[in-house]
């Protein structure tokens, strides 16, 4: 499964969303999580991915910003 | 100074003995207990296995997310305050928000939250805890959820004051509606502290019930000359206290009328009670409602079935009641429900308007060998029906020595 598809599968399963609509281009407020709800996912994220997200802001609007995120932590910490 | 009349117009409960305040009242006349071998899987651990849970799965009331972002406490209060809400026939959307407020009692708050936070980092070696952790184990998390759950936007308090916590939140939400603060309180208490850790923590203490060895569901036993001590147990309890004259306007069920309150520190000892504190409290009660002590018809006692407790009572009800104290019916219903700790209060509370509706009075059941010390009449065993009582009263005292002494009365 790559990143998109991981992540809308938490994303489902954490908040009982019908999958079709998440979409990359589907922002977070849309589909009605919040900014608490965020560190949630990027929560399960982390433990799915052996990442380790940083404190700092990071800006985040739409599902393909996580996706993102997630790709380039793994890519950077995996070196 | 003008005060107003408090009504009670709604009940919400989540106990060991039933789910709605007329199934836990129905189990209490009956004498059934809801103690039993506690189901965890921590259990074998535990030196004293029994404990008084309620049934309870929140994904039947609550979406995933939901259920996963609240401590089983804030399930309990907000299930509980749901019940009462729809009870009390109350529209939301009709009412000034701002006047309707929200005083809750627990003793421990999120205790399962922090004791899962706990377990990851130092047993599991976790470096991280989940996101909610805090946001589920603050002591005020249960009355937060309710006011975002309904939009209520008046005073909103968490007391925790030990095992008195729900007593003196409902006697200070009465207050509030009394002296015109708010029109409509939502007031009681919520405990869920079945955990490991602290279920051994209490055992430390050595005030725990040791399990009857012939039947576990009868081994907390107050007023008994064998009791040992308490059953630690779970729930929720929720009542909706509203100005009466604005309660009788809509037509509202009045169940009872909150008349006393008394509270007041015992400052003798930790964990040792005070009888002379005790009956300050109560005292202060009555004058609060404007009684006379001989207009109390039925006590339900804090009565845990610690040894120390129930002597201590005993002489505090004497020293209020005089002569009379023999006269007055007593019970303590902790010996079917177990002591929910901050929640137990509302739970004795909701007992106590059951009673005053209903004309019943429960009994303190596994009341077999008498002490000398404990000398009432604690309606041993037997519930009583058909009897004619005006006042209840609800005793509640605290490690820490907090008092809260509730008094509800026909309407």
């Amino acid at each position: 499964m790559d990143t998109f598809e991981t992540l809308r599968d938490i994303i489902v399963d954490k908040f009982e969303k019908d999958p079709a609509t998440i979409t990359p281009d589907a922002t977070l407020k849309s589909l009605e999580i919040d900014s608490l709800d965020t560190f949630d996912i990027i929560f399960d994220a982390e433990e799915k991915f052996s990442i380790k997200v940083p404190n700092e802001q990071v800006d985040i609007k739409t599902v393909q910003d996580v996706v993102n995120l997630i790709d380039k932590l793994r890519a950077d910490q995996q070196k | 100074m003008t005060v107003r009349r408090v009504a009670v117009t709604g009940l919400g409960i989540i106990s060991p003995l039933g789910n709605t305040a007329d199934e836990f009242f129905s189990n209490l006349m009956a004498g059934k207990s809801g103690i039993r071998h506690l189901k965890a899987d921590f259990a074998d651990r535990l030196d004293t296995k029994i404990a008084a849970q309620a049934e309870f799965d929140a994904l039947q009331h609550f979406g995933k997310h939901k259920a996963s972002s609240l401590d089983r406490v804030s399930q309990f209060a907000l299930y509980a305050a749901g019940q009462a809400i729809t009870d009390a026939g109350l529209d939301l959307e009709q009412e000034d928000k701002n006047r309707i407020g929200i005083y809750l009692g627990t003793g421990m708050g999120g205790a399962a939250s922090v004791e899962e936070g706990y377990v990851r980092l130092y047993r599991d070696g976790a470096e991280r805890l989940k996101p909610f952790t805090v946001l589920m184990a603050m002591n005020n998390a249960a009355a937060s959820a309710i006011a975002l759950e309904y939009g209520l936007t008046g005073s909103n308090l968490t007391f925790s004051t030990a095992c008195s916590s729900s007593s003196v939140s409902i006697g200070e939400a009465f207050q509030q509606v009394r002296h015109g603060y708010a029109d409509v309180m939502l007031a009681g208490g919520a405990e869920a502290l079945l955990t490991f850790g602290t279920i051994k923590a209490w055992e430390a203490l050595r005030a725990m019930a040791a399990e009857d060895p012939e039947d576990p569901a009868a081994s907390c036993k107050p007023f008994s000359a064998n009791r040992t001590g308490l059953v630690l147990g779970e729930g929720a309890a929720i009542v909706i206290l509203e100005d009466m004259e604005r309660a009788m306007a809509r037509g509202a069920t009045i169940h009872a009328e909150i008349t006393g309150y008394g509270s007041g520190n015992d400052s003798s000892h930790i964990t040792q009670p005070s009888p002379e504190g005790q009956a300050r409290a109560m005292r202060a009660a009555i004058d609060c409602a404007g009684l006379k002590p001989q207009d109390i018809g039925y006590i339900n006692a804090h009565g845990t079935a610690t040894p120390l407790n129930d002597s201590a009572e005993t002489a505090a009800i004497k020293l209020v009641f005089g002569e009379g104290a023999s006269g007055i019916p007593v019970s303590s219903t902790k010996s079917m429900h177990g002591h929910l700790m901050g929640a137990t209060a509302a739970v004795e509370f909701i007992a106590c308007i059951m009673a005053l509706k209903q004309q019943a009075l429960p009994p303190t059941i596994n009341l077999h060998q008498p002490d000398p010390k404990c000398d009432l009449d604690y309606i041993p065993n037997v519930g009583r029906r058909g009897v004619s009582v005006r006042h209840v009263m609800s005793n509640s005292f605290a490690f820490g020595g907090t008092s809260g002494v509730l008094i509800a009365s026909q309407p």
